[in-house]
């Protein structure tokens, strides 16, 4: 199911994917500090934190869905959730991976049980639990709506989780994008923006797909079924 | 309410004369402690700053037992369908669990905190008054997601073990509020910053009772 929008898509994104690293790598000039491999590692930042904010709106787009589909019953919704659940689940973990090899130039260490980290791996662990519930369910309605209401219960739950760890003193720099006090030079805040929405097509691309596949994925397993009466 | 009731008492009345439940989790709750024991050889000092944890992980780990128990015996007999089918509101199914799940695992926390406090010799105070109210909290907590999470996991081939999958991140804010407000009273002096907490607790609870309560109408459709 190539369609041409698909291709036109691909197309987009490659070359912002291309003119994303020349930003990021060639354009915008190093940061000061102390040595070459903390200025290398810097770099992360600039895709660290969209995968964190895609994950989020991931997460949000699951929960939309998920109340959608109780409303609603619309097989669809069911398939959005999923594959929004799947791509959330992929944005962490890039945000766990990138975490750690920043940290590790920087903060010497590889993880610390600080807040915004431990929040973010419980976050994690929410939605891989609730795409396992998925895998240990027979596939019919009585799956769609158990996992809807886990999708529910899972975002309502993101900020109590957030909030909860708050009190702990975290080493996790600022939000530097809404904080008052740490602003971006231009040159960085043009290359983050543009890495964003480099990000978010890229959110968009992967949600078609993975949508467009579900559905290819019913239309075989209704033909099985139909063979199997025959 | 009489729909509620009526679950209540049965599982009640299941539980007082088989006390599988309870009893399990007391033994079990005593394993950890046990467990605990040797496995971290720490000092005296050290071992009171962490035991408000370890009791939460006895809670909690027991806690389970209950919740997978219940739903289960619910399945065994196909209760689960007639439960379903019967002609009262999801809610109060929900409201019935809840309660007996609750009140077995308050039973079984009152049972094993003689001996938490033996193990661990703690110093009775009036301030240690003040832990009725953040058990109950806690648990309360505990047993409103878990209630509604057990309900979930009951359908499918790994029950026991995707509970815990889906129920201990999403359960983790009342475990970090509860072993911090259990560790000012056992090892502090109650500020005023207590109450705040004390009351986010309650918030969380009536967030995820009410939110429970009115999902889970949609668990026992088929």
């Amino acid at each position: 199911m190539r369609s041409r929008i698909d291709k036109i898509l691909l197309t987009i994104l490659l070359i912002a994917f291309l003119v994303s690293l020349y930003l990021v790598f060639l354009w915008v000039p190093q940061i000061k500090a102390s040595n070459v491999s903390e200025q290398i590692a810097q770099k992360i930042f600039y895709y660290h934190v969209p995968s964190a904010w895609l994950g989020f709106l991931a997460f949000f787009i699951v929960f939309v869905a998920s109340v959608a589909y109780l409303w609603k019953r619309e097989r669809k919704y069911e398939l959005i959730s999923v594959a929004s659940a799947e791509i959330g689940v992929l944005f962490i973990t890039l945000v766990l991976i990138t975490g750690p090899i920043w940290a590790k130039p920087v903060w010497g260490i590889w993880w610390t049980w600080d807040a915004r980290l431990t929040s973010s791996l419980i976050l994690w662990l929410i939605y891989v639990a609730f795409l396992m519930l998925r895998r240990y369910l027979p596939d019919g309605s009585k799956r769609a709506n158990l996992s809807a209401v886990v999708g529910i219960l899972g975002f309502v739950d993101v900020p109590i989780v957030y909030y909860s760890i708050r009190w702990w003193e975290t080493q996790h720099p600022k939000a530097v994008m809404a904080s008052s006090e740490g602003s971006l030079a231009a040159p960085m805040f043009i290359a983050f923006m543009f890495t964003l929405a480099t990000f978010t097509l890229l959110y968009i691309f992967l949600m078609k797909k993975r949508y467009q596949l579900l559905v290819l994925e019913d239309q075989v397993n209704k033909q099985f079924k139909e063979m199997e009466l025959l | 309410m009489r729909a509620a009731l009526a679950i209540l008492k049965k599982d009640l009345q299941m539980e007082f004369r088989s006390k599988e439940s309870i009893l399990a989790m007391w033994i079990f709750s005593l394993l950890i402690f046990v467990i605990f024991n040797f496995t971290f050889e720490v000092s005296r000092l050290v071992m009171l700053e962490i035991a408000p944890g370890l009791l939460w992980v006895a809670f909690i780990f027991s806690g389970m037992f209950g919740l997978n128990h219940s739903f289960a015996i619910e399945k065994e007999n196909g209760n689960l369908r007639s439960m379903a089918l019967m002609p009262v509101d999801g809610g109060q199914i929900y409201i019935g669990k809840f309660l007996s799940v609750t009140s077995i695992m308050l039973m079984f926390e009152i049972l094993i905190f003689p001996i938490f406090v033996i193990f661990y010799d703690l110093q009775l105070s009036l301030q240690m008054l003040m832990l009725i109210p953040v058990i109950l909290a806690g648990t309360i907590g505990f047993t409103s997601l878990g209630t509604i999470l057990s309900a979930v996991s009951v359908h499918t081939r790994n029950q026991q073990i995707l509970l815990s999958l889906l129920l201990w991140p999403l359960v983790s804010p009342i475990v970090i509020w509860s072993v911090n407000l259990t560790g000012v009273i056992i090892n502090g002096e109650i500020t005023a910053s207590f109450y705040p907490l004390l009351i986010r607790v309650v918030a969380f609870d009536v967030i995820f009772f009410t939110l429970a309560y009115m999902l889970f109408d949609f668990i026992l459709e088929d």
